[in-house]
């Protein structure tokens, strides 16, 4: 039952603009993988392509091995949740949630008794004849999602279902939809801006950016491994330093750019090539005797340490120092990278 | 994109479109032809049956008339519209809520009717001149036109701004002109031009209270079908078309003609 | 105080409503109470002559006809406007405000062309061989319910436009993603959700037609009076001055009822009603 979706060489123009550039993915089966990146990345695009609403001016689109591109969308059997819900305003819940079964021909019996059955699972059967209008933000999310399960479809998508509920509800939506997809082992596609949304709730992840998947990857790689500046960015490393080898001596390696020289061990990071770019996130960047000399700006208290804003040769950056040992601005120390908290990139 | 609408549906928009513009593409034809009666398509060309629309005293003073009568009507409208929209706004709590529908009455008491009862009650038994009478019934039917458009633009204004200029040391009547006029501009002019292109075209008001030597330009064209087929009533409306493409020229240049969407 | 700012402002435009319709119509109105005979003598006459159950009976035929084809020709061609690429949206609402800014007089006017001995119907079906000789379709009832449907489809189309691109995209792409074919998204979404907007128009459009004057003077003439020519014949040709109020009053009430049945219809059908 359950199948996989494969993209291939997807292009897609709004107009003359190009809002994906050849752009290809398999959605394993039974797999929620995310889509995730800022308003304009093509997240939104890849969705609508999928769902039927908007023709590709390039590549196919299978799921379970069938080519649904030039499929009409009411013939894709796509479960959609969207932003808006999207509920239909003069039907009641039940009538909001059996519309798929009776577009499909489903008798009224079965019909009635899948809708109480699937309304039961969301913990909506005592709501099922409210117009959405009397619902509040989560009760509509939830008969939006029951709307799109009770088909049974063998693709699920999302389109940032949960940006219109506040926090609290929000994290419950989450881990519901995750433990009903879980449940039905239903392909899922899951489109959102939040980063923390999408590691937590995917088996993976692709982050885009302008029309193209920079990465494609579990949540875990991602986070520890980026393979670009871009991903690397995205995912909190926030210093990048270009270097260039110039000396190698076993396993260390001397790197330098603008006068500052830093040593390295290929044991820490594998082997190293001749141009690389340093990236590390703010905790991976500390207060030392030695390494990078750094001018101290604004210092913020982050509670398990002080973060500071420093100027180096190389360009500001973001470095960690201990609570107990305050820095004042305007002093003068050197910054040393934390193996652990570092990767090294290809460069640019 | 995908269309969301079936060809065929689009096939009948384009035919109704046609429908709706083919007559006044005839009359524009109509009114260029050099026959004595109203044909198209025109057999040759010419421009003399605009010429004759001057040559006509009948067209010519009506038009002067129905121009005059459509600019008092809705300034005096304005005049007195601005204030009652701005206290259906602005005092909406304090007033009664039939306020609002009262002054919507005259688009939805029939304008015959309307017309009928102002000759009854109005022109016949007093002295008023019938310029006068006329210029009454048209502020009546342009002024819900007017109390209507400035109280949607008035609706979304912000009364918390005309109070921090009180409560900066502006006057009332100062901070009205200074702060809230520039604000609903928009909808100000919007409101004479639908008011001003309303009163140019009204046949059912008019129709009773023109007389003797005062008529507006519909009662003419009327009065000028019943005798003659010529092609100057076809100019006449050519004329007519020209002045809603400069009023849609003004909407355009003042307000964006997406305005006229709404 | 601020009570009697607001009243003081409303004031002039008050004064002028109460002096120069509700008066001068509540008098049209009482004084057809008031007639010699008994205070309904003036609508026994009315209902009693023949030629005038007529003209009412026409008129009212005429408004249902106008109303229902511009109901359905209205809200087709408002779909596809409001669902247009926003370019065509505008040019195609600017192409329906133009005729609606054209007087009631031009657009009638245009018609007489078309429809006249002389006129480009005739010409036409004589050049296709269709008929030997011109047919006289003027002063005919189709005559009239079609220029008052070329009348009244504008106002349609744009009092409906505004209620379907309320309608949001997401409502449409849910119902297909569901599985609902076009036609019956068009059915079980769009048009229950377009209900109060047909309510709209169809009073506006009812209401109109059931009291113009130009469009049945021009197209219908003697032939084919209705409720405002014959209101005009009595008070201006005929100076029967308690027949014309009769018409009148008769003209507000038919008005008032569709007004307030409609909107009681609207509430029943007001697909969000709890």
């Amino acid at each position: 039952m359950t199948q996989a979706l494969i993209l291939e060489h997807l292009t897609a123009h709004y107009g003359t603009t190009k809002v994906l550039d050849d752009l290809s993915l398999t959605v394993p089966a039974g797999e929620l993988v995310s889509l995730l990146g800022a308003s304009g990345c093509g997240k939104t695009t890849t969705l609508r392509l999928v769902a039927g609403f908007l023709d590709p001016t390039a590549g196919t689109i299978t799921l379970g091995g069938k080519d649904l591109t030039r499929l009409p969308a009411h013939k894709r059997d796509i479960g959609l949740v969207f932003q808006s819900y999207a509920l239909f305003p003069h039907l009641t819940v039940a009538e909001n949630v059996a519309f798929g079964l009776k577009q499909r021909g489903v008798a009224t019996a079965v019909r009635t008794k899948r809708t109480a059955a699937m309304l039961a699972r969301v913990g909506l059967d005592h709501l099922a004849d409210r117009l959405p209008g009397a619902l509040s933000g989560g009760q509509r999310q939830r008969v939006a999602l029951a709307r799109a399960l009770v088909i049974e479809p063998p693709l699920l998508m999302f389109d940032e279902p949960l940006s219109n509920l506040d926090a609290r509800l929000r994290l419950e939506m989450r881990a519901e939809i995750r433990t009903l997809q879980r449940a039905n082992g239903t392909t899922s596609v899951f489109v959102t801006h939040d980063q923390e949304e999408a590691f937590s709730i995917s088996d993976r992840v692709a982050i885009m950016h302008a029309g193209r998947i920079m990465q494609f990857d579990t949540p875990e790689t991602l986070y520890q491994c980026p393979a670009n500046a871009f991903v690397a960015g995205f995912v909190g490393f926030e210093n990048l330093l270009p270097l260039a080898v110039t000396a190698r001596d076993g396993a260390q390696v001397t790197a330098s750019a603008n006068g500052v020289a830093l040593t390295l061990s290929q044991t820490d990071f594998g082997a190293i090539p001749d141009h690389f770019t340093l990236a590390t996130r703010p905790e991976g960047l500390v207060l030392a005797d030695k390494g990078i000399p750094a001018r101290l700006g604004l210092r913020t208290y982050l509670g398990r340490a002080y973060q500071y804003v420093c100027d180096t040769p190389l360009g500001q950056m973001l470095a960690t120092g201990p609570l107990t040992a305050p820095r004042e601005p305007g002093q003068t120390v050197h910054l040393a990278p934390e193996p652990a908290q570092c990767c090294i990139l290809p460069p640019e | 994109m995908r269309s969301s609408v079936p060809l065929p549906l689009i096939a009948f928009a384009v035919l109704v479109y046609l429908f709706l513009m083919g007559p006044l593409v005839i009359v524009f034809g109509a009114a260029l032809s050099d026959t004595s009666y109203l044909t198209f398509p025109p057999k040759g060309l010419t421009l003399h049956w605009f010429w004759q629309i001057w040559e006509i005293g009948a067209f010519r003073r009506t038009i002067v008339t129905s121009l005059q009568i459509a600019f008092l009507a809705t300034a005096l409208a304005l005049l007195i519209g601005i204030p009652a929209a701005y206290a259906l706004n602005r005092y909406r709590i304090q007033l009664p809520g039939w306020l609002s529908t009262l002054f919507v009455l005259p688009v939805l008491v029939p304008e015959i009717v309307l017309g009928f009862s102002l000759l009854r009650s109005v022109a016949v038994g007093s002295d008023l001149p019938i310029f006068a009478t006329l210029l009454m019934g048209h502020t009546l039917i342009v002024l819900p036109y007017c109390v209507r458009v400035v109280s949607a633009s008035l609706a979304s204004f912000d009364f918390a701004i005309e109070e921090a200029a009180v409560s900066l040391g502006s006057p009332p009547l100062k901070t009205f002109f200074t702060i809230v006029l520039p604000n609903i501009r928009a909808g100000v002019i919007a409101a004479f031009i639908l008011a001003f292109i309303t009163s140019v075209n009204d046949v059912s008001v008019s129709l009773f209270l023109t007389g003797p030597g005062v008529s507006t330009l519909p009662i003419q064209i009327l009065a000028h079908v019943e005798q003659f087929f010529d092609p100057v009533v076809a100019s006449v409306s050519v004329l007519l078309m020209l002045l809603t493409v400069a009023v849609m020229a003004v909407v355009e240049r003042t307000l964006g003609l997406t305005f006229l969407a709404k | 105080m601020r009570r009697l700012t607001g009243w003081m402002l409303s004031l002039p435009a008050l004064a002028l409503v109460v002096a120069c319709l509700i008066l001068p119509v509540g008098a049209t109105i009482l004084a057809t109470f008031a007639e010699p005979g008994g205070p309904f003598a003036p609508y026994v006459a009315f209902f009693n002559s023949g030629f005038r159950r007529t003209v009412l009976w026409r008129t009212l035929e005429i408004a249902t006809i106008t109303t229902l084809v511009s109901l359905v020709v209205g809200f087709l061609t408002a779909f596809v406007v409001s669902r247009a690429p926003p370019r065509w949206r505008s040019i195609l609402i600017i192409a329906a405000v133009f005729p609606l800014l054209t007087g009631v007089v031009v657009r009638s006017f245009a018609w007489l062309i078309v429809l006249g001995k002389n006129g480009i119907l005739n010409s036409f079906l004589l050049w296709v061989g269709v008929v030997d000789a011109p047919l006289s379709m003027l002063y005919t009832q189709g005559s009239v319910i079609v220029a008052m449907v070329y009348l009244f489809v504008p106002l349609m189309i744009l009092t409906l436009v505004g209620v379907l691109e309320g309608i949001p995209d997401d409502l449409l792409q849910a119902a297909a993603s569901l599985g609902a074919t076009p036609a019956a998204t068009f059915r079980q979404v769009v048009f229950p959700l377009a209900v109060p907007g047909l309510i709209v128009g169809a009073v506006l459009v009812f209401t109109g037609s059931f009291t113009a004057y130009a469009t049945p003077q021009l197209l219908g003439g003697e032939r084919q009076m209705v409720m405002g020519t014959l209101l005009h014949q009595r008070a201006m040709v005929a100076f029967d001055w308690a027949g014309a109020s009769t018409v009148a009053a008769i003209m507000v009430v038919v008005t008032i009822l569709v007004v307030l049945g409609m909107t009681r219809v609207a509430k029943r059908l007001n697909p969000m009603a709890t």
